[in-house]
């Protein structure tokens, strides 16, 4: 299935164009930048950070933090693409996919103790401690699908 | 200017440090992303706030963000330097590595400007209110400047020299 993949003329076209490779990367790092970013300052907000800042700024910001991860979704999968069955024996790219199901996972999670403590007038300094713990494990999952996606080009 | 920086680099005893320790540059290009992570994670808040979007926030309350911007940028200057005097030939002919560069400089432009004629009036400005043109300008250039930044940079290693 993954050497089919391989096969298919817009992998083919991944792995063999001089620019899609890069061009490819570049959108990849830009929305990195956008949900690993907007996501770890929810979660420094989560842990005491920022007082000043109303939490409920990051409800607003789901939706760019979903477009970033469209973004990654469709040109990390075309990425993928070009180097399936290598990748598919790959430990730190499958570490990478685990720790992203599980980072937005907590993403959706958290958007909806959000969405419930706001609506019942709760004030953002007042953090149960589910949350916080939910915060942390965003926090710590982002950082090692950064590292795990480094380590990619590392470790066979 | 690189050249004479790379001249200066070349076989010094960090640029052999750097050149002997096998693990030290996938560290320092996991720190130099997490250094971009909290340097545009902060940058996202704090520029479309200044733009006139996310007005569920008071416009001076993403200053707190600010710390966590310069530390990302402190990071990154601090990896972004080490790599370069790890491989001073091949960064400093590099067209992707110079025009990063030109506009890192651009975007510390941008910031002193807002630093000078923004960050100062902040206060006074009406919540619900749209923000002042100049304050839009300057936060979509730094927005539109890093996103750069990040391009030109993921590009050093596929462009050619300059």
């Amino acid at each position: 299935m993954l050497t089919t993949l391989e096969n298919t003329s817009i992998a083919l076209w991944v792995g063999e164009s001089l620019w899609a490779y890069p061009s490819l990367l570049a959108c990849h790092i830009v929305g990195l930048a956008i949900v690993a970013g907007i996501f770890s300052m929810r979660d420094l907000k989560l842990l005491g950070l920022f007082p000043a800042l109303d939490i409920a700024v990051f409800r607003h910001l789901l939706r760019l933090a979903l477009l970033g991860f469209a973004i990654n979704a469709i040109s990390g999968f075309l990425l993928f693409s070009s180097q399936a069955s290598y990748l598919a024996t790959s430990i730190p790219f499958l570490s990478k996919l685990v720790c992203i199901a599980v980072g937005m996972s907590t993403a959706l999670v958290l958007q909806s103790r959000l969405s419930f403590q706001l609506v019942s007038g709760l004030e953002s300094t007042s953090v149960d401690r589910a949350t916080q713990l939910l915060a942390a494990l965003s926090l710590s999952v982002w950082v090692s699908a950064i590292i795990a996606g480094r380590l990619i080009a590392y470790i066979f | 200017m690189w050249n004479l920086l790379a001249s200066l680099a070349d076989g010094s005893s960090l640029n052999q440090w750097i050149q002997e320790t096998y693990w030290l540059w996938p560290v320092m290009e996991i720190i130099h992303f997490i250094g971009l992570v909290l340097l545009l994670g902060g940058l996202i808040v704090v520029d479309l706030r200044m733009a006139g979007h996310l007005r569920v926030i008071k416009p001076n309350a993403t200053h707190q963000l600010l710390p966590f911007v310069i530390a990302g940028f402190v990071l990154n200057l601090i990896t972004g330097s080490l790599f370069f005097v790890g491989d001073p030939g091949r960064y400093s002919i590099n067209i992707g590595f110079q025009i990063k560069m030109a506009l890192v400089g651009l975007a510390g432009l941008n910031a002193l400007l807002y630093h000078w004629k923004v960050s100062p009036i902040m206060s006074n400005w009406d919540h619900n209110a749209d923000s002042p043109l100049l304050a839009k300008c300057i936060a979509y250039t730094s927005l539109t400047v890093w996103t750069g930044v990040l391009l030109t940079g993921r590009l050093i290693p596929y462009v050619g020299t300059g």
